[in-house]
């Protein structure tokens, strides 16, 4: 029982951490939206939204990945899933790498 | 620590200080005065107002005098006024209610030079009660603070505020939820001190001290070693025009005949008609050695041999011209040669394409070439010529009726790096403005010759009339100030420091020392008079003014290097230290020790002291940076959590795969270890994200000697907990399946902070 309440604990916590680093995030979106000036860079729709939040959607499918898998006290698990996020992650880095001259 | 960075400090600056005082001649300035009827030459330093003082060619003026005899006496001013032409002087009275020192003719000041005549005045001021003296006066006040100290002050305000609050809070938590008193006092004032960046004075010291280093190998003195992070950052550069950008010596332009015809004459009768002696070392009046340089430069000052010289009759201030007798082939010519309108009225003819006509036929266009010229900025002398008769002697009587031949153009050229200095400067996003005495015409023919491109020329009496507000609107538009006072240029520096702007000002002369010591960085040249180096910041030993590129990128390099361990400090130590307060709350016992907390702020301290070697990516020190406390904000708040999530991930690992979740000492050790190991590896990992904007990170090359300290440490705090150290400190072995897990989270944890920047830096500018 102590055990579960340590863990609701820790759920909470690593979640908190989670939805705040989101709820920065939409912060420093709607405050950079604010301060854009022409209709081009103030443009919006789903698909770019999607986009642009594409690092928070990989942080909260991880998020519920960690708790799951320290749920199931699973060392394989965690390791593997681990490995899928890191592929996910390198592709991500990739496409978006930076131009330079 | 600290006293690290104080001894770097104290060393670094008093060395540069010293190479400085090096370089002033230490020159005891004579002067010759008659007292009691005796003339005698004495130091300077003990004139006294009253002294009757002679003065000659060559001399720096000893004091401020009123003049009471002058002989064809001629000063350059320029270091008071910017004005590199030399200013007649004469005993006239003059009746002006506030005159500016330009304006006072009959007066010498103190450090000007005579370049011409000589002249005797009475001692009015000495010492510090000159001119000179009270310029240097206003220089003995402390330097005001620059944009990086600003800037590193709100940050430790911001810092301190955040540490505060969080020691407070989480030493209320821990008393709260029943932790002994003493146990939260020390661990809340342990957590305080991992957020502290203790490290900063040591780091900003060795950075600044090492470009202070590399910047003297290019003959750059870095006096103040502070004033190199705005070097870099700095965006807006205004600058002195004479002596500074350029050489601060006339130099003869060219001779221009009347119409399309070149005429050769013009300079060997300019040369015949000349005041200065040609030996090994040119003397005499500015514009006639410019002319005899000229001479020698273009090898045809042989031909003056082949006249000789009859008679001169010399230049005085009321006729403003010379003229000379000279005798070839058995003719007999008059040669004038002074200012325009002086020439041009004692002429009735006029040379033009090859013939010569009546002057009224053609005295208009002759104007239009003059005015022409003079809006070009040049300084014009005219040459006039007739046959004349032989006699012994000639007088002013002979000056009539001559033939205007051509025009001289003098000009101060810039220095021959100039042009390519400005647009390096524009290159790295720095906008240059010119602040001079001299007119607006010269100035802008400067800025043209630099293709400085000119936006507005506002004239120092305009300025005069504007109010606060719009001094700071017109600096912002405007180009060239000309005609200014050393106070209008402390006032324009003053404005754009106040419109945000980081400001350097490059200046040579007495006049410009108050503004080289308001501007945020003030840079003088190796030709500046002393008072003028002492109130700089940074001194370019060697003419070459493209060091100033040099001295930019190293600036931006240093500022690129503190900013990295500020947004390290900030973020990782952040969100390592939110979590352990967090854990505080919900385990049985304290997530790591107070001494753990303290072994880890040292092993990163450690970690982080070759940061200032690193190297810096091209693009971050393209454009000049400033300090932005709001970006250091939004950075805490984003990078932080990403630490925290990890930490909390750990603390799952520990307590539910590992077991460390009983409140015994064997379980607290456990966690404690675990978490120590995945809270170093990724506080000091994390440093090859965040050091580089590129994503992804490993195509930025980090320097050699962080990669290999950096690595080092990471080893070191890996066997820690092996070790009889890890003991003394309460940690134990972790299991092998562990640092299987550990190596997965924190490469996951290294990709996804470097997903974070692709958003961050998307909307975060900096």
């Amino acid at each position: 029982m102590a055990d579960l309440d340590l863990f609701a604990w820790w759920a909470i916590s690593i979640s908190g951490g989670s939805v705040f680093l989101t709820l920065v995030s939409i912060y420093l979106y709607a405050d950079t939206r604010k301060k854009r000036k022409t209709r081009e860079e103030a443009k919006t729709g789903l698909g770019r939204l999607i986009k642009n939040f594409a690092f928070v959607w990989v942080l909260l499918g991880l998020l519920m990945f960690y708790i799951v898998s320290i749920d199931l006290r699973s060392v394989a698990v965690f390791a593997a899933g681990n490995i899928i996020v890191e592929a996910l992650l390198i592709a991500y880095l990739i496409r978006n790498k930076t131009k330079t001259e | 620590m600290i006293a690290l960075s104080v001894i770097l400090g104290f060393y670094n600056e008093y060395k540069a200080e010293k190479i400085v005082e090096n370089l002033r001649q230490d020159v005891s300035i004579k002067a010759v005065v008659v007292r009691d009827g005796k003339t005698s030459q004495i130091d300077s330093k003990l004139l006294v107002p009253g002294d009757l003082v002679s003065v000659y060619v060559g001399d720096i003026a000893p004091a401020d005098m009123r003049l009471v005899r002058t002989k064809d006496l001629q000063t350059d001013e320029s270091t008071f006024t910017g004005e590199s032409f030399p200013v007649e002087k004469s005993t006239a009275p003059i009746s002006l209610q506030h005159p500016m020192p330009q304006q006072l003719k009959n007066y010498l000041f103190m450090g000007t030079v005579v370049v011409h005549g000589s002249g005797q005045g009475v001692v009015v001021s000495t010492g510090k009660n000159t001119e000179l003296g009270g310029i240097s006066r206003s220089l003995v006040r402390s330097h005001p603070e620059t944009e990086f100290q600003r800037g590193i002050r709100k940050y430790g305000t911001m810092l301190m505020t955040l540490t505060l609050a969080l020691t407070i809070g989480i030493f209320s938590l821990n008393y709260a939820i029943g932790h002994y008193w003493l146990d939260s006092l020390l661990f809340s004032l342990a957590v305080a001190v991992g957020l502290v960046p203790e490290l900063m004075p040591a780091i900003v010291t060795i950075s600044l001290a090492q470009g202070a280093g590399r910047m003297a190998k290019v003959k750059v003195v870095v006096k103040r070693l502070v004033s190199i992070e705005d070097f870099g950052n700095m965006d807006v550069l205004c600058t002195d025009k004479t002596g500074t950008l350029t050489e601060g010596k006339i130099t003869l332009n060219d001779c221009r005949s009347l119409g399309d015809e070149e005429d050769g004459r013009i300079l060997i009768y300019s040369l015949l008609c000349n005041s200065a002696v040609a030996g090994d070392k040119i003397v005499g009046n500015p514009m006639d050695a410019a002319i005899w340089e000229y001479a020698i430069r273009n090898r045809v000052q042989g031909e003056v041999k082949l006249y000789a010289k009859i008679d001169e009759v010399p230049f005085d201030y009321q006729r403003r011209i010379m003229s000379a007798a000279v005798k070839r082939d058995g003719e007999t010519i008059l040669i004038s040669k002074g200012a325009p309108e002086s020439i041009l009225a004692r002429c009735s003819y006029a040379r033009i394409d090859g013939e010569t006509r009546p002057l009224s036929s053609v005295l208009e266009a002759i104007n239009t070439k003059f005015s022409s010229l003079s809006q070009l900025g040049y300084r014009i002398l005219a040459v006039a010529f007739r046959s004349i008769e032989v006699k012994d002697t000639y007088s002013v009587k002979d000056e009539t009726d001559l033939t205007l031949l051509g025009f001289l153009t003098f000009t101060d050229p810039p220095k021959k790096d100039a042009h390519r200095a400005v647009a390096q400067l524009k290159e790295m996003g720095v906008d240059v403005k010119i602040l001079t005495g001299d007119n607006e015409v010269v100035a802008k023919t400067i800025c043209e010759e630099l293709k400085v491109p000119v936006k507005k020329v506002i004239c120092g009496p305009d300025l005069t009339q504007m109010s606060w507000n719009q001094v700071k609107k017109t600096v912002e538009e405007t180009t060239i100030f000309a005609r200014i006072t050393p106070e209008q240029k402390l006032d324009i520096i003053k404005a754009l420091k106040a419109n945000g702007h980081v400001v350097g000002f490059m200046g040579d002369g007495v006049n410009d020392a108050p503004a080289l010591y308001e501007a945020d960085v003030g840079l003088s040249v190796d030709t500046a008079v002393d008072v003028a180096k002492e109130a700089a910041d940074i001194v370019l030993l060697e003419k070459n003014l493209l060091v100033l590129a040099a001295g930019i990128n190293e600036g931006r390099k240093i500022f690129g290097n503190t900013i990295k361990y500020i947004l390290m400090g900030t973020s990782s130590n952040f969100g390592n230290m939110f979590s352990a307060a967090a854990a505080s709350i919900f385990l049985p016992f304290l997530p790591m020790l107070p001494m753990q907390i303290l072994f880890m702020n040292l092993l990163y301290d450690v970690a982080n002291m070759t940061l200032p070697t690193d190297n810096v990516d091209e693009e971050n020190i393209k454009w000049p940076k400033r300090w932005d406390i709001g970006f250091v904000r939004k950075y805490t708040l984003f990078f932080g959590p990403f630490s925290s999530l990890y930490d909390f991930l750990t603390f799952g690992i520990m307590l539910f795969i590992f077991g460390a979740s009983a409140a015994t000492p064997a379980a607290a050790s456990l966690f404690q270890s675990g978490w120590f190991v995945e809270s170093f590896w990724t506080e000091v990992l994390v440093i090859f994200v965040i050091r580089t904007r590129r994503i992804p990170f490993w195509t930025s090359r980090p320097g050699k000697w962080l990669l290999l300290l950096t690595i080092s440490c990471v080893a070191f705090g890996t066997i820690l907990p092996f070790t009889v150290l890890g003991g003394i400190l309460g940690f134990t072995a972790l299991p092998a399946e562990y640092w299987v897990l550990l190596i997965l989270m924190v490469v996951t944890y290294l990709f996804l902070v470097d997903a974070g920047k692709v958003f961050f830096y998307k909307i975060c500018k900096f």
